[in-house]
C-alpha cells in the first residue's frame, strides 16, 4: 500500500509539527506530497496553503507573516488564511483579481500541534486523549523527527509484543531475553475508527528506567491499553505497578510514500520532581532509535493482501489494520 | 551496456568482499540490485541469502549468526543457508510452516573472499589463479572499495596500452612517449589472454618495491581477461620478479561496481614491504578511478556507439564477446521459453 495512490488518506487530521515552531515564523511541510505553507495568524491560529504563490510559484513559506496574512518572499503578495490574495503592493488603485488565489486547507491547534486535513470534511475527528484534559497528568514533548519508513509499518510495530525481545533486548532497553512467547492478549476489538487492545507484559528495568518510574525492581509488569487510530496514531497507555501512569501519542505522518513525520509526546500522572522530563525523553529516545533502525530497513510499500508476507500469531493486531485499511480503500475507490 | 538489462550477467561468479570481514558478524551487499546478507556458518564457509525477511521484510543482515544460521533482527526468526527457516522462537509447538523460506544463493570462498553466484549452474567456474597454489609466492590484500564506474569501463582500461602516457604520467607513464606498446591478443575459452612487453616508468617509490634502479623498465605482461569483469596481470620484470595483479569489478548496479584487488608476488615481505607495494598500486588506481568515474557507465556493446583507435582492439574484442554472450544467452531463453 502506498499512501499517495488513494487520496482517502487526504481525508484525515495529521499532525505536523508542534505548534511553537510557528512562533518562529512561517514554515513549511510536505503532507502527501502537497507542499504547504504554515503560520501563525493574529490571534495565535494556526493557518496552511499550498506553499506555492499563485503569481511566480515562489515558496510562502520563505516569506513574513503580515497581521493575518503571509507575505511571498519574492513580490510581496499577501495571501490569509483562507488562500484569498489580500494584498498586491504593487497595485496602485482598483480591486484584486478574484483569481490571484491559492489553495487553503483545514488547519487545527490541538495538543500543543499543528493538525491539518488535506480534504474536508476529515472522516473522523482528531484523536480524543482524555489525560490531556485531566489536571492531574503534565504532557512531555518528546520527538519530531522524519522516518524513512511507511506508517503501517510503524503503527503494527508499536502493537507487536514479538519485537521487543529482539529489538530492545540483547541488553538494549526493556526487551526480556528470558522468554521470547508473548502473552495472550487479554482483548482485541475492532473499532470504526481503530483497534483497542489489551495485554500485559513482562519488561526489563534498567537502571536509566529505575528513575523514570520510581521502581527499583530489575524486571516491572505492564499493563497496557494500545489504541489504533485509523490510519496512522496511537496511544499506548502502560500502567506500571506502583499506579504510575505513561500514556504515549505517537503519530506517523505521510510526508511520501517513503517518509513519515514522527511526532510523539506523553503523558504522566507523577511530577517533574519525581522524574525529569529529560530522563523520560531519554529513554524514550533510546527506545524509538532501537526500533527505527529496524524499522527503516523494512520495505515502505506494506502489502495489505496476506499472501504477501509470512505471519504468526502475536502479529494479529497488524493483521487486523491491514483488513481494515482494505476495508477504507474499497469503500471509498 | 546496462548489467542489469541482462540476466546472463547473474549466472557468473563474483567476489564480494574479503573474507574476513564476515568474522566481524553479518554483512550486507548488493549484488545486481540484489541485497544480500553474507554469513558464517559453523564450518566457517559462506552462506549468502536475500537481504530481506519473508516476515516483515527486516534486513537480515543486521542480525546476529546463530549456530549455523542468521537471526532476523526483529523477530528472532532464524534462517539456514538454503533459506530454510530453521527457528520462530515465538512458535511454542508445531513444525515451522515451508513458506517461511528466503531466497539463497550459491556462495564459497576462494582466494580469501566471498564469492557468489546469484543463477546457479555458473556459465564459469571462479577463474583460476596458478600463483595462488605456488608457495613460491605470497598474497597482498589491496583494495575493496566502491567505484561509481561500470565494469567494462574498468576492464577495458586494465588492458589499454594508450592511457598510461596521460592518466599515470608520473608514476608509470611518460607524456613523452605516447605511443602505445603493441599486443598479440589469443583467444581464452573464458575470455582473452593478451600479451604485451611494456617499458614503464620506474620512480623512486617503485624502485623499492622491485629491487630495480633503472629509471625506466619493462614489464614483460600476460594479461588474462575472464568475462565478465575479472582481470589478472602477470607481470615479470627484468630482475625475473613476478607480481601478479587480479583486479575485479563486481557490479553493484548500472552505475556502481566494487573494486577487489589483491596481488601475488615471487619475492618476500623482507624483499619489498606489502605496505610498499600497495602505496604504490594505490596511487595507480586512484589516478585510474579519478578518469573512469567520469566516464558513462553504459559503455555501449555497438561499436558504432564510440570512436576508437588501433590500441583499442582488446576492448573491442571485449565488446564483441560481450555482445555474443548476450545473444546466446537471449536466444537460449528464447526456446526455453
Amino acid at each position: 500500500m502506498l499512501v499517495t495512490q488513494h487520496s482517502v488518506f487526504k481525508q484525515f487530521w495529521y499532525p505536523l509539527m508542534p505548534l511553537q515552531k510557528l512562533a518562529e515564523g512561517p514554515q513549511s511541510f510536505t503532507l502527501l506530497q502537497q507542499p504547504l505553507a504554515l503560520w501563525l495568524d493574529h490571534n495565535g491560529d494556526p493557518q496552511a496553503v499550498e506553499d506555492r504563490c499563485c503569481h511566480r510559484t515562489a515558496k510562502l513559506s520563505l516569506g513574513q507573516v503580515q497581521g493575518d496574512a503571509i507575505q511571498c518572499p519574492y513580490h510581496g503578495w499577501q495571501f490569509d488564511g483562507s488562500g484569498t490574495c489580500v494584498k498586491v503592493p504593487q497595485l496602485e488603485s482598483g480591486p484584486i483579481p478574484k483569481s490571484y488565489q491559492v489553495k487553503s486547507f483545514a488547519c487545527q491547534a490541538r495538543y500543543g500541534y499543528v493538525w491539518v486535513c488535506l480534504e474536508s470534511p476529515a472522516l473522523y475527528p482528531i484523536p480524543e486523549i482524555p489525560e490531556a484534559e485531566d489536571p492531574s497528568f503534565r504532557q512531555i514533548h518528546e520527538f519530531d523527527e522524519t522516518w524513512a519508513c511507511s506508517g503501517l509499518r510503524f503503527m503494527e510495530n508499536a502493537f507487536d509484543s514479538a519485537h521487543p525481545h529482539f529489538v530492545h533486548g540483547h541488553g538494549k532497553t526493556h526487551g526480556d531475553q528470558s522468554n521470547p512467547v508473548p502473552p495472550p492478549l487479554d482483548e482485541i476489538s475492532d473499532l470504526e475508527d481503530g483497534i483497542l487492545v489489551r495485554h500485559w507484559m513482562e519488561v526489563l528495568n534498567p537502571d536509566i528506567q529505575k528513575k523514570n518510574l520510581n521502581i527499583q525492581s530489575d524486571k516491572t509488569i505492564r499493563t497496557n491499553v494500545r489504541r489504533w487510530f485509523v490510519p496512522f496514531s496511537r496511544t499506548l497507555q502502560i500502567t506500571y505497578p506502583n499506579g504510575l501512569i505513561h500514556l504515549i501519542f505517537s503519530a506517523f505522518t505521510p510526508i511520501d510514500d517513503q517518509h513519515s513525520q514522527l511526532i510523539q509526546f506523553c503523558f504522566r500522572n507523577d511530577t517533574e520532581a519525581e522524574a525529569p522530563a529529560a530522563g523520560v525523553i531519554a529513554y524514550d529516545r533510546q527506545v524509538t532509535w532501537e526500533d527505527k533502525i529496524i524499522l527503516e530497513t523494512t520495505d515502505f510499500d506494506t502489502p495489505l493482501d496476506l499472501q504477501a508476507e509470512e505471519h504468526m500469531a502475536p502479529d494479529k493486531p497488524g493483521i487486523l489494520m491491514r483488513h481494515k485499511l482494505a476495508a477504507l480503500l474499497k469503500a471509498h475507490s | 551496456m546496462k548489467v542489469t538489462d541482462h540476466a546472463v550477467f547473474r549466472r557468473f561468479w563474483y567476489p564480494v568482499m574479503p573474507l574476513a570481514k564476515l568474522v566481524d558478524g553479518p554483512q550486507a551487499f548488493v549484488l545486481l540490485q540484489q541485497p544480500l546478507a553474507l554469513w558464517l556458518n559453523e564450518a566457517g564457509d559462506p552462506q549468502a541469502v536475500a537481504d530481506r525477511c519473508c516476515h516483515r521484510t527486516a534486513k537480515l543482515s543486521l542480525g546476529q549468526v546463530q549456530g549455523d544460521a542468521i537471526q532476523c533482527p526483529y523477530h528472532g526468526w532464524q534462517f539456514d543457508g538454503s533459506g530454510t527457516c530453521v527457528k520462530v522462537p515465538q512458535l511454542e509447538s508445531g513444525p515451522i510452516p515451508k513458506s517461511y523460506q528466503v531466497k539463497s544463493f550459491a556462495c564459497q570462498a576462494r582466494y580469501g573472499y566471498v564469492w557468489v553466484c546469484l543463477d546457479s549452474p555458473a556459465l564459469q567456474p571462479i577463474p583460476d589463479i596458478p600463483e595462488a597454489r605456488d608457495p613460491g609466492f605470497r598474497q597482498i590484500h589491496e583494495f575493496d572499495e566502491v567505484w561509481k564506474a561500470s565494469g567494462l569501463r574498468i576492464m577495458e582500461n586494465s588492458f589499454d596500452n594508450a592511457h598510461f602516457s596521460y592518466v599515470h604520467a608520473g608514476t608509470l607513464g611518460s607524456i613523452d612517449s605516447p605511443t602505445p606498446a603493441s599486443v598479440e591478443v589469443f583467444d581464452h575459452p573464458e575470455g582473452l589472454r593478451v600479451e604485451t612487453l611494456i617499458p614503464v616508468l620506474n620512480p623512486p617509490e617503485q624502485q623499492r618495491n622491485l629491487g630495480l634502479s633503472d629509471p625506466i623498465t619493462l614489464r614483460q605482461t600476460e594479461r588474462f581477461w575472464h568475462q565478465p569483469f575479472f582481470y589478472r596481470v602477470r607481470i615479470t620484470y627484468p630482475n625475473g620478479l613476478v607480481h601478479v595483479m587480479v583486479t575485479t569489478t563486481t557490479p553493484i548496479d548500472d552505475q556502481h561496481s566494487q573494486f577487489i584487488q589483491f596481488v601475488y608476488r615471487s619475492d618476500r615481505e623482507e624483499d619489498a614491504p606489502a605496505a610498499g607495494i600497495i602505496a604504490f598500486d594505490r596511487r595507480v588506481t586512484h589516478e585510474d578511478q579519478q578518469v573512469l568515474e567520469l566516464t558513462d557507465p553504459d559503455a555501449p556493446l555497438s561499436i558504432d556507439g564510440e570512436e576508437h583507435m588501433v590500441s583499442d582492439k582488446t576492448s573491442i574484442m571485449m565488446r564483441r564477446k560481450l555482445a555474443a554472450l548476450i545473444s546466446a544467452d537471449a536466444q537460449t531463453s528464447a526456446v526455453q521459453n
